[in-house]
């Protein structure tokens, strides 16, 4: 058996595991996408099989081109992949609901049985694993990955299409900086127990010695405004897997783990002995991080 | 203007624990107003108050929804009215079933002009219902708003994207998902519990909005513990900063994680 799968491109040509995931059901790979010609171009030579552009979005947002892209999947339906960003979410969406399809995420394997979509998931904030098989279309939302390499040149079918009633007026940018923690290959996390937000230079001060990015759990992002929320790990931010994670000042919360489980080492420094992220970590020092961090940023010059 | 808030009665997993054999036990996990959706209630709130339009809670579940504890805890929260589409066949219903009922009372109220929903449900987090809602409507749907402003028929909302901000013009109706952090969300006092058992409740049944079947059939074949990396544990004492930090680096770059 071989499904064909369609493959939504959010405006982001970020697509190579999606395109993965796509070749191993086996079927023809056919991607929606949505946003300026160059971004047709990179997704048409990144080893689909065909593409179909909705034209330049000119103000409109990639959401504006919700209903068009599910009118195209509908004309064919399969299984349906894109990325999680929030326009990636309103083009799927509209998708699952023209095709009234699943809409599943957090899938670690995507598989066939027979007919039948298999797929291997995380469910309830990590805590477990679902396996389920579906039977009709499915929509599954999952990590980008990469922006694939040019190998190919499928060819490239402009629909014309009516946008909805939705315009960008106005772009700022951030006053933090931007940050790619899945790219890290050492991150620093800090959680409540810094103290106040001049403290970060402490936290900066490991992050250079190590040549680590530094990275927080929600309320430092959220709430409290010290870092860019880019910044935030857990499981409504940012999941990472570098390959080595200083967990300090954070408790361990689930909701936090989740988002550092696939690091390949963790070290955590907290002042609570019985703090949970002791029990998932590989070295463990407990003591206060005022002065446990300056003294690791010396052993690390 | 007519604001309706989608809210969620739910359990937190934080509070759930999974068997050997993979079963989700909630037995522990009390429902509540989910984490996120004070946040819309707020910002609903905040732009009827400013266009002089009223806040309607939709929630849709299985028959707990209705009981008089998520009754009192949603109404005690900042809406005019409520709409609970309590039906037992919704019993971990999927995000696109559940948006199908949504949208169908959303339908019924009639007249809607802005579905608001916070960032993601506490318990599954997956962030679909709200753009599956506004699919099913064929509405406009935002993620991650910030701020929004403006009345009936037009309004204009702040979204975070990567690397900064964004401001669209939405005209007609719109669903728009809080960002977490979009407003402070009030805690009930006294007087809003109080005042929670006097707002008009309507409950309705999901024979009675007509849901389009669904599309797809899934079965769960199982569920089990995530498989967890096998970490060290090591405990290095850190009564001697000093002496800790160099123990550690030295075993950082034995395993090469430096």
């Amino acid at each position: 058996m071989t499904v064909n799968t369609w493959i939504v491109v959010a405006g982001d040509p970020a697509i190579g595991d999606l395109i993965d995931t796509a070749r191993s059901l086996g079927g023809e790979v056919t991607a929606a996408v949505v946003g300026p010609r160059p971004v047709a171009d990179t997704v048409a030579a990144g080893g689909v099989d065909k593409v179909i552009w909705f034209g330049e979005p000119g103000d409109a947002p990639v959401e504006a081109y919700a209903t068009a892209v599910a009118d195209a999947i509908a004309a064919a339906p399969g299984v349906v992949l894109g990325s999680g960003g929030p326009g990636g979410r309103v083009l799927l969406g509209a998708a699952a609901a023209r095709l009234q399809a699943p809409a599943l995420t957090g899938a670690s394997s995507v598989s066939l049985d027979g007919a039948d979509v298999v797929v291997k998931r995380s469910v309830f904030g990590g805590i477990a694993e679902e396996t389920v098989a579906v039977s009709g279309p499915v929509v599954l939302v999952l990590d980008g990955g990469s922006v694939p390499a040019a190998t190919g040149s499928a060819p490239v079918e402009e629909i014309a299409s009516v946008p909805l009633g939705m315009t960008v007026v106005q772009t700022k940018p951030s006053e933090f900086e931007e940050v790619d923690l899945g790219a890290a290959v050492r991150v620093v996390g800090i959680g409540r127990g810094l103290k106040t937000k001049k403290d970060l230079a402490l936290i900066d001060g490991l992050a250079g010695a190590s040549d680590a990015e530094v990275a927080c759990s929600r309320p430092l992002a959220e709430g409290m405004d010290w870092l860019g929320k880019d910044r935030y790990i857990g499981v409504s931010g940012q999941n990472i897997s570098p390959e080595l994670y200083f967990a300090i000042g954070i408790s361990g919360q689930l909701q936090h783990m989740v988002g550092v489980r696939g690091a390949k080492t963790i070290v955590a420094i907290n002042s609570d002995p019985n703090a949970p992220v002791f029990t998932e970590a590989d070295y463990g020092l407990v003591g206060d991080l005022y002065q446990i961090v300056p003294a690791l940023t010396d052993a690390l010059k | 203007m007519k604001i309706v808030v989608a809210y969620k009665w739910a359990p937190n997993p934080q509070d759930a624990t999974v068997g050997a054999a993979g079963a989700v036990d909630w037995s522990r996990a009390k429902p509540a107003i989910s984490e996120y959706d004070p946040v819309a209630v707020e910002l609903a709130r905040e732009l009827a108050d400013a266009t002089g339009g009223e806040v309607i809670g939709l929630t849709a579940g299985a028959k707990g929804v209705d009981a008089t504890m998520a009754r009192k805890a949603a109404l005690s929260r900042r809406f005019d009215r409520a709409v609970i589409v309590a039906d037992d066949s919704l019993q971990g219903a999927g995000s696109t079933e559940l948006a199908a009922v949504l949208a169908a009372a959303v339908r019924h109220i009639g007249d809607v002009d802005l579905v608001i929903t916070g960032d993601s449900s506490v318990d599954v987090g997956g962030k679909m219902v709200p753009t599956v809602l506004a699919g099913q409507l064929g509405w406009p749907a935002v993620a991650e708003v910030s701020a929004v402003t403006g009345g009936a028929g037009s309004v204009r909302v702040e979204r975070a994207i990567a690397g900064g901000t964004q401001v669209l013009e939405i005209s007609g109706p719109a669903v728009l998902a809080a960002s977490t952090d979009a407003a402070v969300p009030r805690l009930p006092g006294m007087k809003d519990i109080l005042a929670a058992t006097k707002k008009p409740v309507q409950t309705l049944t999901v024979a009675e909005l007509g849901v389009p079947a669904t599309g797809s059939t899934v079965t769960v074949k199982g569920t089990s513990r995530p498989d967890l990396k096998a970490r060290k544990g090591q405990m290095i004492d850190a009564k001697d900063p000093a002496a800790a930090a160099a123990e550690l680096v030295a075993a950082l770059r034995g395993t090469g994680a430096l």
